[in-house]
């Protein structure tokens, strides 16, 4: 890729990171209900800790997993949503235009807003984090879940992108990110480390992208982490190939026999 | 491009849709059925045709978008599905309902982004601007966002947008679409100025016949994907003309022109408005006729409106059956 070429790509992140810094509402909201989300289980876990219930770590670092893969999620842009939309509006027909990569300028627009959204974000969940908490995990355990973190989400956001690609087919893809989140429930442990879950869902788990999703990183903070940084930045490299491989392969089924919206 | 070569050329081009399979056992459905022209740099052309005719589609394969199923097509001397990126830096689309405005932003940055996409040299790229800004009119539009922007001032900067790269042939999908009589006159009056001042191609599809009167002297009328007519739109008055419009005001208050081929419009006092079909009856005739009965104070002969040309146009093409 020339530099001319990346400086395509580099404008549509930037452009795109211009909008939602313009236009910060959702990124609010995103924030309003990390506070929400961490507040109200940061009271559950310590409840059913005092409950003397079991648990699957201890009550503050249980909170800062949570911030940690909420934060990982939320930074991710939906931006299937978009490019869903712009296929029903027929906008789409001047996006395949351009002389660019469709495919690597969506994504470019998608890190444009990922650039904007994970620094907020990472900032609430911390301070939330800390709020309710009155502890930090070790800075070093901290270090390696923003960059990992950050990968994460980028890859997260590739994945949308082939979701998003589905709708030139399906036209609605709402149900394929209903069945993702609920993947991303599960099987990427959003809510509690994949220790606590059934041993057949670990071993299911394994074979998808989900644990290195968001599990991995965010178990950093629980100091019990569910793989090495090496084999973590292994698994996302192969992922990412994978999502480009399938990415790519979507793509060109869309152009062979794309019936775009509007005649 | 070689000298002299046409700027766009079509032979036989094809393609289908599929779509879900019915009773009768369709499986596809043709939009463009062995469709032939060609178009000379410089030319304005209105590509016309009724809904479903298949307009947009032929214009998709035009820039690459689509891939034709059989036939040949070649735009700027480059095959559009071939070579579909070298062949964006050479022309503009502008889709009447669509957009590529960032909404939330003003179009400058939409406008930032394209000299990047289209790889312009940023001084280039600030002169051009400029100059369209001031051609189309756009001042503090420029700086104002997407979404304050009235559908004519949308519009405006929708096609400067295309404009941005100089390109050598523009294609237009209904570029009037839901524009007031006003803001549609502006756009009109500014394609066909840019379009002169340089030398751009512009092939311009529209429902409207003011669009195609007003800016193009060529159409090509096409229905159910084949070519009814290719020529001058002065042309395809005079050969789909059947009837004149003929206004008199004489001193009689009646005139009775009970002649073959004459059809009495409107009659008042004084003013008689009569449809004449000159295949059956000369004009001479019917205004000989008049003047037997009452000196004529004024006469007025109007052809019918483009759009009844084209309506019979259409009604005289053979019909068939859509799904094959």
């Amino acid at each position: 890729m020339t530099a001319a070429q990346l400086a395509k790509y580099v404008a549509f992140s930037r452009i795109s990171a211009t909008e939602a810094r313009r236009e910060p509402n959702e990124l609010y909201g995103r924030m309003a209900f990390f506070v929400v989300i961490l507040g109200v289980f940061s009271s559950l876990w310590r409840a059913v800790s005092e409950a003397g219930m079991p648990l699957a770590a201890d009550p503050k670092s249980l909170v800062w997993y949570l911030a940690a893969t909420e934060w990982i999620l939320l930074s991710a842009p939906p931006i299937h949503v978009e490019i869903q939309e712009a296929i029903r509006r027929g906008d789409v027909v001047y996006r395949l235009g351009h002389p660019v990569s469709y495919v690597a300028a969506e994504f470019a627009r998608g890190l444009g807003l990922l650039a904007v959204r994970a620094p907020f974000l990472g900032v609430t969940a911390f301070v939330c984090a800390f709020a309710f908490t009155r502890w930090t995990p070790p800075l070093k355990a901290l270090l390696i879940v923003v960059p990992f973190g950050f990968a994460a989400s980028a890859l997260i956001t590739a994945l949308y992108l082939a979701i998003g690609l589905l709708a030139f087919w399906l036209q609605d893809v709402a149900p394929i990110y209903w069945v993702w989140q609920k993947l991303m429930f599960v099987l990427g442990g959003l809510m509690l480390p994949l220790e606590v879950y059934p041993e057949f869902i670990q071993h299911a788990a394994v074979f998808t992208p989900f644990p290195s999703l968001l599990a991995a990183p965010a178990s950093f903070v629980l100091g019990t982490s569910l793989m090495t940084p090496g084999v973590l930045a292994r698994n996302l490299i192969l992922w990412s190939g994978a999502t480009a491989f399938a990415v790519s392969w979507m793509f060109r089924r869309v152009v062979s026999d794309v019936t775009i919206n509007g005649g | 491009m070689p000298p002299h070569a046409a700027a766009v050329e079509l032979n036989q081009l094809s393609k289908s849709f599929r779509v879900k399979a019915t009773r009768s056992g369709a499986g596809s459905v043709s939009a463009v059925d062995k469709l032939s022209f060609s178009i000379a740099p410089g030319e304005r052309v209105a590509f016309i045709g009724p809904n479903g005719a298949g307009k947009s589609t032929t214009l998709k394969m035009l820039a690459g978008i689509l891939q034709p199923d059989a036939g040949e097509v070649r735009v700027l001397g480059l095959v559009p599905s071939r070579q579909r990126r070298q062949l964006a830096f050479r022309i503009g689309t502008v889709f009447g309902q669509r957009s590529q405005l960032w909404y939330q932003l003003p179009p400058r940055d939409t406008f930032e982004l394209l000299g990047r996409v289209y790889e312009i040299d940023p001084f280039e790229h600030r002169r051009r601007i400029g100059i369209l800004s001031s051609v189309f009119a756009l001042g503090a539009l420029v700086n104002t966002p997407v979404r304050h922007l009235s559908l004519g001032e949308r519009m405006r900067c929708e096609i400067v947008a295309s404009l941005l790269h100089a390109p050598r042939m523009l294609f237009l999908d209904e570029p009037t679409i839901g524009l007031d009589v006003s803001a549609k006159a502006t756009i009109r009056e500014l394609l066909w100025t840019e379009s002169e001042r340089e030398g751009v191609t512009l092939l311009l599809t529209s429902h409207d016949t003011g669009d195609m009167e007003r800016v193009c002297a060529r159409a090509i009328v096409i229905n159910h994907g084949r070519l009814l007519w290719d020529g001058p739109i002065s042309a395809l008055r005079q050969s789909y003309l059947k009837a004149k419009r003929v206004t008199l005001w004489s001193e009689a208050e009646h005139l009775d022109l009970t002649l073959p081929g004459v059809r009495v419009l409107s009659s008042s006092a004084y003013r008689t408005e009569l449809e004449i079909a000159l295949e059956i009856t000369p004009l001479g005739q019917v205004v000989d006729a008049a003047l037997r009965q009452a000196a004529i104070r004024d006469m007025a002969i109007e052809d019918a409106p483009l759009d009844e040309v084209i309506r019979t146009l259409y009604a005289a093409a053979p019909r068939e059956s859509e799904p094959s």
